[in-house]
């Protein structure tokens, strides 16, 4: 029974999950358009150079290689809906550095086009970029929006 | 055959676990042994669609399983095999490990009554919808009742998993296989009728209700038909989702062999 016990510990232990970065904006949000990570000069290149060829509106679930259904990030609504998983999955902070996507669940291949086969290995955001992202992520949640799905606002 | 060559005869056809799932509960209360001491040994072809929240496809897999019981006791393991479509993303592997054990505590000349403990084994990988992620403990009782050809079942149980569960961390049931909540009281009911010539039919419905944190209610309705001849049982079943989407419909084909 204890060998047993003992087995259970080390399964439930194993393996790198997704962690919260543990990320805060500073309050208040320093927000210029400029000097502040925004969707605009940040989110969306990050989402279309790491994400899109799979997590994408556009796509069938066909087409997805995976990535789960309304996790789309070719829009800043699309990223508002699910950025604590944004944030668990890429993200790094000051309680983890999670590097998980983009590749994780593919063997870290990736689509060359949008709804491509695996065909390259998916390009790796460096660590700024994973801790910008976490950032970025936790002060745009914060902001209002007004439901364009196109850009930050204040 | 002696009984050591029996053994090696379940473990040469790779047959290493019962049906111990959630929703194969039902099947698996229905293989009562006959004899004293008996092993079983039991493979399941299952091929289901789904559509979930946020996942949908379909998958195959092939769950072979043994069993052994002991007068008022029995054992149990099952893990699955699978290949499974997802969103577009084409994988296969194990699912996770099921163990169970159980007792009658009952048994008079139409009732019996027993308990269960079924544990589950992370060995599925997560993220493909084929493991829980987690270890679960699945205690739970059982029911039957029996009065000529006729045969009704219920159960009852609380699942949960072995880990720290987030407030608002909403990823639906899961595994894609073998959909359930983190926390639910699980439950099942059946009626089977003997037709005759050694055939049954079976009519049951299963299903989850989340408790604690967030979760989604299922219920699933079956229909099953078995057979029997001899040391071998076999039976078909079709499975639906009624409530939740735990599936959009599902096959099964059970063959077991009793030594």
């Amino acid at each position: 029974m204890y060998r047993i016990l003992i087995l259970f510990a080390l399964v439930a232990c194993s393996g790198a999950s997704p962690t919260p970065t543990g990320t805060t904006c500073a309050d208040p949000d320093p927000i210029t358009g400029t000097t502040t990570l925004t969707w605009d000069n940040f989110g969306h290149d990050f989402m279309f150079k790491y994400c899109t060829n799979c997590h994408s509106s556009t796509l069938p679930n066909s087409k997805r290689n995976g990535a789960p259904i309304y996790h789309d990030f070719d829009t800043l609504l699309g990223v508002l809906e699910v950025p604590d998983h944004i944030d668990e999955q890429t993200g790094w902070g000051p309680k983890a550095e999670n590097n998980f996507m983009p590749g994780g669940g593919t063997n870290n291949r990736c689509p060359s086009v949008a709804g491509g086969s695996l065909d390259e290995d998916c390009p790796e955001p460096t660590g700024e970029e994973r801790t910008n992202l976490a950032q970025w992520i936790a002060c745009e949640r914060l902001r209002s929006h007004d439901g364009s799905g196109s850009g930050s606002a204040n | 055959m002696r009984m050591a060559s029996r053994i090696g005869v379940v473990i040469a056809v790779g047959l290493i676990a019962s049906a111990a799932h959630a929703d194969h509960h039902g099947m698996a209360m229905m293989g009562a042994a006959d004899e004293p001491t008996e092993f079983d040994a039991s493979v399941n072809l299952v091929a289901a669609s789904y559509n979930t929240l946020t996942e949908a496809g379909d998958y195959e897999g092939i769950l072979p399983s043994v069993g052994w019981r002991h007068d008022r006791y029995g054992v149990g393991a099952s893990m699955g095999l699978y290949r499974i479509m997802l969103n577009g993303l084409d994988e296969r592997g194990i699912g996770d490990l099921m163990v169970h054990a159980d007792a009658t505590v009952y048994s008079h000349e139409h009732t019996t009554a027993g308990v269960m403990m079924m544990v589950s084994v992370p060995t599925g990988e997560e993220i493909y919808g084929l493991g829980m992620g987690h270890p679960m403990v699945m205690p739970s009782l059982y029911g039957t009742w029996s009065a000529g050809r006729v045969t009704v079942n219920a159960s009852a149980g609380f699942s949960r998993a072995i880990a720290q569960m987030e407030a608002g961390h909403d990823h639906g049931v899961w595994p894609l296989v073998e959909p359930m909540n983190m926390s639910e009281i699980s439950w099942g009911a059946g009626c089977d009728v003997a037709l005759g010539s050694g055939v049954h039919g079976t009519v049951r419905a299963g299903g989850g209700i989340p408790v604690g944190l967030i979760g989604h209610e299922r219920v699933i309705g079956a229909a099953r038909v078995g057979w029997g001849s001899g040391r071998v049982d076999t039976a078909v079943e079709v499975q639906t989702g009624l409530v939740g989407d735990p599936f959009t419909i599902r096959g099964l084909v059970e063959t077991a062999l009793h030594f």
